[in-house]
Parts: C-alpha cells; sequence; structure tokens
C-alpha cells in the first residue's frame, strides 16, 4: 500500500456515461419473501446485491444443492478456465421453456431464464479445501440478457455483486501433487460483455444442444441431458436430432474433432462472424471448421508478432515452430495469449492437443 | 569471356582446397550461367559464389553451426553449407532462394564478415521470399569477403540459390544488427535522463532495465527494480516527464489496468503508481490534455470508452473516463496526438477496430482541441470516420505543404485497404490510388512516419518489415528491410533513426544526407514539449513535426523532432509552436547536429516588479519556501545554461532542491498575473 499513498493517488472521478452496456444501478432491492422459499428472479428488481437472494440453492449455498426448478446441466467440451471446475445451473420462470432455434446458435429461452455457472478450485493451499470463487448469472430480461457476477466470501457463505473485475491470489494442489500459483481473473463487466456478444448484442454460448447432447449425472440417476430437460417442461419437444460436437479430449475421437471442438468452445465466441474480433481470418465455429482453412491450415496471420517473424502461418502442417495458432495458445504475455480473456495460465492439456494435431497435417503448405 | 574464364580458374582453385569427400559441379552455359555445386560444409572451406550465378546446395551435411545467428528464427540449427562472396565494387548483394524449383523448402541464410570463430553478423534472412524462402540483402564493400552460411533450422534439404549485385544506390539506407542485453518488452527507446542521447528501456514486473546511450555510442546498463507491477506493459508504454524531475515516468498499458513507474527526484528509481480501475489498454500517450503546462496521461480502451488521468501539477493523477472517445464498447486502439488543423492545440485521432460487421466502435475519431479543456469529434466533416479496421494511423507532411497528412494503415482488410489521406484544410482527400500503398496486401497494427533516409520526405514503416520511401509526389517505394515494428530512436547518436527490435538495434547505416534534431525543454508548456509543434525552413521547403509520446501501437519511440535535410547545408529558421502559445524562433541553424531549444519566459507573459514575492532561505540546501500570492503558480528552476532543471507546482510554496547541483539557478515562477524571476543558489 505504501507505493499507492506515495506521491500521487488515483482519484476516481466518476463519469456517469449514457451506456447501454452499463449493468443496472445497485440498489438495495429486498426480494419477495415466499413461504415455500422458491427461487426468486424478480426481473424488476435483478441483478441481487447477493447471490443468496436468488435462493438458486438449497442449504448451505456452497453445497450448490438445486432448489426447485434448478436444473443442473453440462457441455461436451467445456470452456478451460485456468482450471476452475465448474457447477452448471438453468432455472426458467414456472411454466415456461427454450426452443430450439439451430445446432449452431444458443436455445432461445424465455424471458426470466437464469443461466447459473460457479467457478471453484479444490485442495486450494494452505488448508487444501475447496474454494468457490465466483458465480456467474446471465437473466434474460426483456429480449436481453443482463449480466451479474456474484464473488465468494472467504466463508464461502455467500456471494455480493461485483462487476469492476479483480485479481484473486490462488494456490491449488493438483492430483499429482504439485502446487499451482495463480492470479486468478474474476472479470468485469466489459469482459463478459467482450466474449458475450453478438453484433453488439449480449448472448450466451453454451447452451446450444449440440452441445448439450451427452448424458449427466442427476440426484435421480444418470440420464439424457436434453430429454431431462423435455421432461422438466424447459425444452419445447419437436427439434430435429442435434448433431453432437466432439468431445476434447476423448482419445476415441479423431485429433481434427477434438480440436475443432475444443476452438469451438474457446475461440469461435470472438472469431465467428458477428464477434469481437472477426475482422482475422480464422472461423472457429464447429460447423465452419469441416473446411482446414477456417482452421487457420496454411494461412498467413494478418498480426505478426514482434520479435517471432517464424510463425509464417495461423497453422503451419506439421511444423509446431511456425504455428502461430500454437504459439499464442502456449503464451501466458496478455498480448499475446490466446484466448485473450478468461486464461491466464497454459492449458497444457490442449497445447499438447494442438500440438499432436498439427503434427499429424501433411505438409508444407503451397 | 576473359572475365567468366577467370572465375571458373578461381573456382577449381577453390575446389582443389576442398575436403576429399566433397565434390562439385561447375557448369559454365552461354544463356543460363548456372552452377551445380556441393557447398563446402565447413566455414574454414567455404565454395565461392559469384554474382550471376545460380548454385545448388545438396543436403546440409556440414556440421559447423553457423553463430552468431542474424536471421530471425534463433538457434537451433545443427548442419550447414558455407560460401564465400567477395565483393569487387560498392554492391548490393541479393541471396534468393526464392526460386520455383524450391517448392516448398524452408530455407534460412546467415550473411557474415570476419573469420570462422569471431564471426559478425552483416545479414541474413528467414522468409523474405515466397512462402518460407529466403531472400538475403546486404551492402558489401569493394574488396571485403563475406561469408554465406545456409542452414538446417527447418530442413536440411536441398535447394537452389542465385546470387545478384546492383550498383549500391548511395542515397539507399539499410540496417546492420548490434545486440543488446534486453529484459522482457523491450517496449521503449528514449531519452529518459535528459542527456541528449537516446536510451532503451526494457521491462518487467520488477524490473526496469535502462541502457543509457554514452556519448561514444556504447551503452551503460542499469537494472531498477520495482515493486511487482499490478498490471505489465503488456499492450503499449509511453514515457513521460510528469513531475518535471528531468527524468521520465512510464506508463505501463496493461489488460487489465494501467500502472505508471514514477522515476524519483535523482533518476536512482521508481515508485509503482497502480490505479484499481479496469481498463483494457491499448496504444497509450503523454500529453498536456487540458493545456495546464502539466503533462496529463492518456490511455486507449478496447471495450469501454478511453480513460485519462489529469495531473494537478504535484504529481496527482485524478483518473477519467468519458469525454475522449466515448464509444461505450470501446474499439480504441491508436491514439496519437498530432495537431491536424494548425491552429497549435494538439487534437487527438484515434485509429479503431472492431468485429461485428461494421460496428459503430470501428469508426474512427478525430478529437479536435476547442482550446477550453473540451473536445469535438470532427473525424465526419473531415471525412476520416469510416468502418475502416486500423490499430495505428501514421501522421506526416508527406506533400510539404504545412499541414498533417495520414496514412491510417490497415490492420485487416475486411473493411477496406490501407488509406492515404491528404489534408486539404476543411476535408482530407483520398490518395491511395497510385500512391503504392494500393497495391501493398501487408497488414499490421503498427504504422509509424519518420524520415528513415533524411532526404526530407518522411517515410512509412509498417508490415511486412518494409519502409514506405516518400517519393515526394503522393507514391511511395517499398523496400523490406532488416527492420520490423519497434521503437525508433536514434541510439549511436550518427543522426539517422535507428530501431530496437528485442534485444537487436538494427543500426541505419544512413548515407550521405544532412540532418537536424532538435530537443525540447518546456518552461510554462511541459518539460518536454510534448504536443509542440517544430517547423524548419531550408532550401528543401518548411517541414513540420509535432512532438508526441507514443505513436503507432506498442511503442514509444524518442521524444523530439528529427528532420531529414538531403543535400542542404543550412537551416534558415527554426519555429516552436509551444502549447503554452509561446513561440521561439532561431534563425540560421547548422545541420548534422542537436539543436536545444529551452522555451522562452520572456515573451511570454509580464515580469512582475522585485517586491512581489519573497525567497527564504537564499542559497538554500534542501527546500525554498516562496511567499507571495501563489494560487496557480508554476516554478521553473533554469540552470546557467538555461536548461529547465526542475519544474513544480508552487502553490504550497514549498519547493524541493535537494536534488540539484550545488550552483547558481534562476529561479521564474510563472502566474496567472506574470513572471518573477530571482537568483537563487543551491549548497
Amino acid at each position: 500500500m505504501t507505493r499507492r499513498s506515495f506521491l500521487m493517488l488515483l482519484a476516481i472521478v466518476a463519469i456517469v456515461l449514457a451506456c447501454r452496456h452499463e449493468p443496472a444501478e445497485m440498489a438495495a432491492p429486498v426480494p419477495p419473501v415466499d413461504s415455500v422459499a422458491s427461487v426468486s428472479v424478480d426481473l424488476d428488481q435483478v441483478p441481487y446485491p447477493t447471490l443468496s437472494q436468488y435462493r438458486f440453492f438449497t442449504g448451505a449455498m456452497a453445497a450448490h444443492q438445486p432448489n426447485g426448478g434448478v436444473l443442473p446441466y453440462d457441455v461436451i467440451t467445456p470452456l478451460f478456465s485456468d482450471y476452475a471446475h465448474k457447477f452448471r445451473f438453468v432455472w426458467m420462470p414456472p411454466g415456461t421453456s427454450a426452443s430450439h432455434v439451430s445446432d449452431h446458435v444458443p436455445l432461445d429461452f424465455p424471458n426470466g431464464t437464469a443461466l447459473i455457472k460457479s467457478f471453484y478450485f479444490d485442495n486450494v493451499q494452505p488448508a487444501n479445501v475447496r474454494r468457490i470463487l465466483e458465480t456467474r448469472v446471465m437473466i434474460k430480461r426483456d429480449g436481453q440478457w443482463l449480466f451479474a457476477d456474484y464473488v465468494w466470501n472467504d466463508e464461502q457463505t455467500e456471494a455480493v455483486l461485483d462487476l469492476n473485475g479483480r485479481f484473486v491470489p490462488l494456490t491449488w494442489r493438483d492430483d499429482q501433487g504439485t502446487d499451482h500459483v495463480q492470479q486468478y481473473r474474476i472479470p468485469a463487466w466489459a469482459e463478459c460483455f467482450t466474449c458475450h456478444k453478438q453484433n453488439d448484442v449480449a448472448m450466451p454460448i453454451g447452451p446450444k444442444l449440440r452441445n448439450l447432447a451427452r448424458t449427466v449425472e442427476y440426484a435421480s440417476g444418470t440420464a439424457d441431458q436434453i430429454g431431462k430437460w423435455v421432461d422438466a417442461g424447459y425444452l419445447q419437444p419437436g427439434f430435429p436430432v442435434p448433431q453432437p460436437v466432439a468431445r476434447w479430449d476423448d482419445p476415441g475421437t479423431s485429433l481434427n474433432d477434438r480440436v475443432r471442438a475444443y476452438v469451438d468452445m474457446n475461440c469461435a465466441h470472438c472469431h465467428s462472424e458477428g464477434k469481437h474480433c472477426d475482422y482475422r481470418p480464422m472461423r472457429f465455429a464447429w460447423q465452419e471448421t469441416a473446411n482446414p482453412v477456417n482452421l487457420g491450415v496454411c494461412v498467413e496471420p494478418e498480426d505478426p508478432l514482434p520479435g517471432e517473424p517464424q510463425l509464417t502461418y495461423i497453422v503451419a502442417p506439421s511444423n509446431t515452430y511456425r504455428s502461430m495458432l500454437l504459439h499464442r495458445i502456449s503464451s501466458t504475455d496478455e498480448a499475446v495469449r490466446m484466448p485473450l480473456l478468461g486464461r491466464t495460465v497454459v492449458h497444457a492439456e490442449a497445447v499438447e492437443l494442438a500440438t499432436e494435431w498439427i503434427n499429424s497435417l501433411p505438409g508444407p503448405c503451397n | 569471356m576473359d572475365k567468366l574464364a577467370a572465375r571458373t580458374l578461381q573456382l577449381n582453385q577453390k575446389q582443389t582446397k576442398g575436403s576429399m569427400n566433397q565434390r562439385y559441379l561447375f557448369a559454365l552455359a552461354a544463356v543460363l550461367s548456372i552452377a551445380r555445386a556441393q557447398a563446402q560444409s565447413t566455414c574454414a572451406s567455404p565454395l565461392p559464389a559469384l554474382a550471376g550465378m545460380t548454385y545448388t546446395v545438396d543436403t546440409m551435411i556440414g556440421t559447423d553451426v553457423p553463430l552468431p545467428v542474424c536471421s530471425s528464427g534463433g538457434t537451433g540449427a545443427t548442419r550447414s553449407e558455407w560460401f564465400l562472396y567477395t565483393a569487387t565494387d560498392y554492391v548490393t548483394v541479393t541471396l534468393s532462394s526464392d526460386l520455383t524449383q524450391n517448392g516448398n523448402t524452408d530455407t534460412r541464410v546467415q550473411i557474415y564478415s570476419g573469420e570462422c570463430g569471431s564471426l559478425t553478423c552483416v545479414g541474413g534472412d528467414d522468409d523474405s521470399g515466397t512462402g518460407l524462402l529466403t531472400v538475403a540483402i546486404f551492402n558489401a564493400y569493394a574488396g571485403q569477403s563475406y561469408l554465406i552460411a545456409w542452414d538446417n533450422r527447418y530442413s536440411s534439404s536441398g535447394f537452389d540459390f542465385t546470387v545478384s549485385e546492383q550498383p549500391w544506390d548511395p542515397t539507399a539506407i539499410s540496417f546492420t544488427n548490434q545486440a543488446v542485453s534486453t529484459s522482457g518488452n523491450a517496449y521503449a527507446a528514449v531519452d529518459m535522463n535528459n542527456d541528449g542521447y537516446d536510451d532503451i528501456v526494457s521491462v518487467t514486473a520488477t524490473n526496469i532495465r535502462v541502457h543509457y546511450q554514452q556519448p561514444d555510442g556504447t551503452f551503460n546498463m542499469v537494472d531498477y527494480v520495482t515493486t511487482s507491477a499490478d498490471y505489465t506493459a503488456s499492450w503499449s508504454m509511453a514515457a513521460g516527464d510528469i513531475d518535471g524531475n528531468g527524468f521520465l515516468d512510464l506508463l505501463y498499458g496493461g489488460g487489465s489496468g494501467v500502472t505508471f513507474m514514477v522515476a524519483n527526484a535523482d533518476g536512482t528509481g521508481f515508485t509503482e503508481v497502480s490505479g484499481p480501475q479496469y481498463v483494457f489498454s491499448q496504444r497509450s500517450n503523454f500529453v498536456d490534455i487540458n493545456n495546464d503546462g502539466n503533462l496529463d496521461a492518456f490511455v486507449c480502451h478496447d471495450v469501454q470508452p478511453n480513460v485519462y488521468y489529469i495531473n494537478d501539477g504535484t504529481g496527482q493523477l485524478s483518473y477519467i473516463q468519458g469525454g475522449l472517445g466515448n464509444t461505450p464498447d470501446g474499439g480504441n486502439y491508436g491514439s496519437i496526438w498530432i495537431d491536424y488543423n494548425n491552429d497549435h492545440k494538439i487534437d487527438l485521432f484515434i485509429a479503431k477496430c472492431r468485429g461485428s460487421n461494421q460496428s459503430p466502435a470501428s469508426v474512427d475519431q478525430m478529437h479536435q482541441n476547442n482550446g477550453d479543456g473540451t473536445y469535438t469529434d470532427v473525424a465526419a466533416p473531415l471525412g476520416l470516420a469510416d468502418f475502416h479496421l486500423s490499430w495505428s494511423s501514421a501522421w506526416a507532411d508527406f506533400d510539404l505543404d504545412g499541414d498533417m497528412d495520414v496514412l491510417i494503415g490497415s490492420s485487416s482488410m475486411a473493411q477496406g485497404g490501407h488509406k492515404l489521406m491528404r489534408n486539404d484544410g476543411a476535408t482530407f482527400t483520398n490518395m491511395t490510388v497510385g500512391s503504392g500503398f494500393d497495391v501493398f496486401g501487408g497488414t499490421s497494427i503498427e504504422w509509424v512516419a519518420h524520415d528513415f533516409n533524411n532526404d526530407g520526405r518522411v517515410d512509412v514503416l509498417g508490415a511486412s518489415n518494409t519502409i514506405h520511401f516518400n517519393n515526394g509526389d503522393w507514391t511511395f517505394t517499398p523496400i523490406v528491410v532488416t527492420a520490423s515494428s519497434g521503437p525508433i530512436a536514434d541510439l549511436n547518436n550518427d543522426g539517422f533513426l535507428d530501431v530496437l527490435n528485442g534485444g537487436t538495434i538494427r543500426l541505419n547505416t544512413g548515407n550521405g544526407n544532412n540532418w537536424l534534431r532538435v530537443n525540447l525543454h518546456g518552461t510554462l508548456s511541459n518539460v518536454n514539449g510534448i504536443g509542440a509543434r517544430v517547423a524548419i525552413t531550408s532550401t528543401l521547403g518548411t517541414q513540420i513535426r509535432d512532438i508526441k509520446s507514443g505513436d503507432g501501437f506498442r511503442y514509444m519511440s524518442f521524444l523530439g523532432a528529427h528532420f531529414g535535410l538531403g543535400d542542404d547545408e543550412l537551416v534558415e529558421q527554426v519555429t516552436v509552436y509551444w502549447p503554452s502559445g509561446t513561440v521561439d524562433v532561431i534563425t540560421d541553424v547548422a545541420v548534422n547536429e542537436v539543436l536545444d531549444v529551452t522555451e522562452s519566459l520572456s515573451t511570454a507573459t509580464a515580469e512582475l516588479p522585485a517586491t512581489a514575492y519573497t525567497v527564504s532561505p537564499n542559497p538554500a540546501s534542501d527546500r525554498i519556501t516562496i511567499a507571495g500570492e501563489l494560487s496557480g503558480a508554476t516554478a521553473i528552476l533554469l540552470d546557467g545554461a538555461g536548461r529547465v532543471v526542475l519544474r513544480a507546482n508552487a502553490a504550497d510554496g514549498a519547493i524541493d532542491v535537494s536534488r540539484l547541483a550545488t550552483g547558481s539557478y534562476v529561479l521564474n515562477l510563472v502566474t496567472a498575473g506574470g513572471t518573477w524571476k530571482e537568483r537563487i543558489t543551491k549548497l
């Protein structure tokens, strides 16, 4: 702190901008008291100041025991988030359901829907315990998605709305007993929006039918996830059977499809038409990557990196040293690394996958 | 034929010296000069390489690893084949494996002078040819021999290459390499300690390494350990003296926030100041935004409205978001502060970029300085507002008509190619067609304008290691050089601009052209003179520069004005338009020198009577106290040579003079009512 107080102080001059993307004012809403303690998503009041006010969970909140109507879900290939584990849940207002539009876009959710995702680590040092860091909630109101992020307290009893972003120092121990020291990033509102948008409109990324076509372990046993959503009344039946994406870590699946699945979930939210960085040539969405050109194979990068002129292709077949994609996913420099947001450490298993894939591609480029 | 025969003889003689298991074939054809040869495998027994010939390198077997590595691509080669080229005249030599018969081969070459075991880099290339093929260009001196080593950094396969010579254009420049042991992001080349020599700055989260350039051309390396920066300089770095103490302060533009590293009073350390605000930093600059004489800071925000830091004159910075580019979701990449309308008030142009198909966040902005602390975006009426995707822009008076033109280089061609725009006062006219930029396919986030060959016409450095040399008629000639985008400064004090590329200084070889460097020392204005317009007049005409902290996208280049002068032997007039409104004119300035200009005080404001203030103690050792009406007052101390040694807010009357050397100084107290002067002595 001394360095901050010396010589200079940075004072916030609050400039309120007319900004349609700004989070709603943080009033102090009092959620309606309900005798059966059902989930509360009052669209006039959300986002609530605290996570507990939604009553998404029963009992000790950290256990994430879903309240009535709160359905856990999972995706086939997840977004890598610095090795954080995730709990995912969906809740919709009673009597409402989502409808299928296409395999390639998220489900069309009803107003009032809440998508809930908690990020946690196990074996966090020094106490070697689970630590939940944040719960991100996306709520659909008047046809528009709003972002809320709840940062958990040290006691793991409550989480408080905070969209300013912060770093959390963290050391966790993996199954091999190795400690990983990280600066875990909790995103600011603008970071949420950078990835979660299409043509400047906020939207979810994960809940596309092609990502959900898998089995999930429910309290009642393992079941087909999409069937469960239909049974729960959360998905209108009558949709075509989705073509599922590959599991990125399934050794029984082709290398190419594993890579396609990985870049779909980790990269396509920027590198697709209408997204933050659609001006670069890559097109990483699952339905586009059957064409290797869209994966950057033999495509020259538009943005060469200082000091790295050997990176002559986004993907150079059989030549990892010349492949920009591999270089960027192997870097932690925040101006070099990809994905740009949501990752501060290297996803070693993904680097291994990409390396194996690049070496499997016939080369060189013409 | 005699000459060719002589060459044949020379080759044969060389062969007899080769090792027994080496073989080469030599064939001379009247139509095609093709030599088929097995290159010699050791540095000590190279095969002669002659201009006009094509050579075949068979599978590489030589085990002399060529070191140092002069090209890009780093170490890792294990095999090599060696040739020896001897120049008979001053020539530019091109070695090329960029031949159709080489297909997809991946080649690399190093070029040396000196003896085996103690080689010195002359040149080298990895991929300047098509695909992964090589084109290396170097200037050779008559009678000197050069060792050429092809290595197997990527492939040991055989290939062909050609050797050709062109007459050496005496006005052409190229770059030689000099290694420098930078540490971390080598993002700045700027005079950190105000001694008139540009220095090199490389930073990590916990260290600032400065290579101080010495008068003899060597560097004195000093490491300053810092607290671990909350935000690192990953996206950009800017430098400026925010507290007027004679030592530059640094700004680190990080992905989640902004860190300032403030140089202490005697330049022996830095204090970190990091704001809590989330800023996805892109280009950053130091500039006096509200024209109060104190240097402020500006940072482009990728995903929100831009942010800036207003300096109250005591070194305290106030964070402000809004007012200088309010696009809600940002798209702000390349801010550059120039005076586009010649009103001597600095304006802000922002090169913008965003996906999602013609997003408003990609529309470039020109924030015209209204002179009252406010700015108005006038890009649309000027013809500069479109969806073009750019991360930086290169501003200069390309046609010497007295106003700033611009090359807005594309970062992506998805919304159109490079835009070369002529400043016509009320609007800008697109001059791209026929300029050369219309057919230049390279894209980059870095575009800067400097005169690299000192011909008095400002050139552009951007994508693909290419300098676009300005022909003065709205055409530009693209020349591939070894230097790529990086901080630019005069790193050997020879009057030609050099480029820093990581741990390699690209030293401009220069030519016979004359030059003038003008370094500014503000008094009423900020001490660096950032935002000042410098105009010089010589036979070539009038050239203008705006002093800026931060051009291009990421790097911090020299602070000052650098002018090429061609054959001109005299600068008739140098005019400095300071941000304060002061105008200083110097006439008959000699060329090939550095001209230091200190902002004059006498012409700026009325002189106040001697009785208006008192200062005590005088002489003083640690601090002086000024008594009198002090609201809004600034204290400026000049040394015996008239240089600013200290500039500080004097509102509370206390001025720390402890760091000053013993001697006599003139205190200038500048207030709204005028200027008061007093000679003080430092014990």
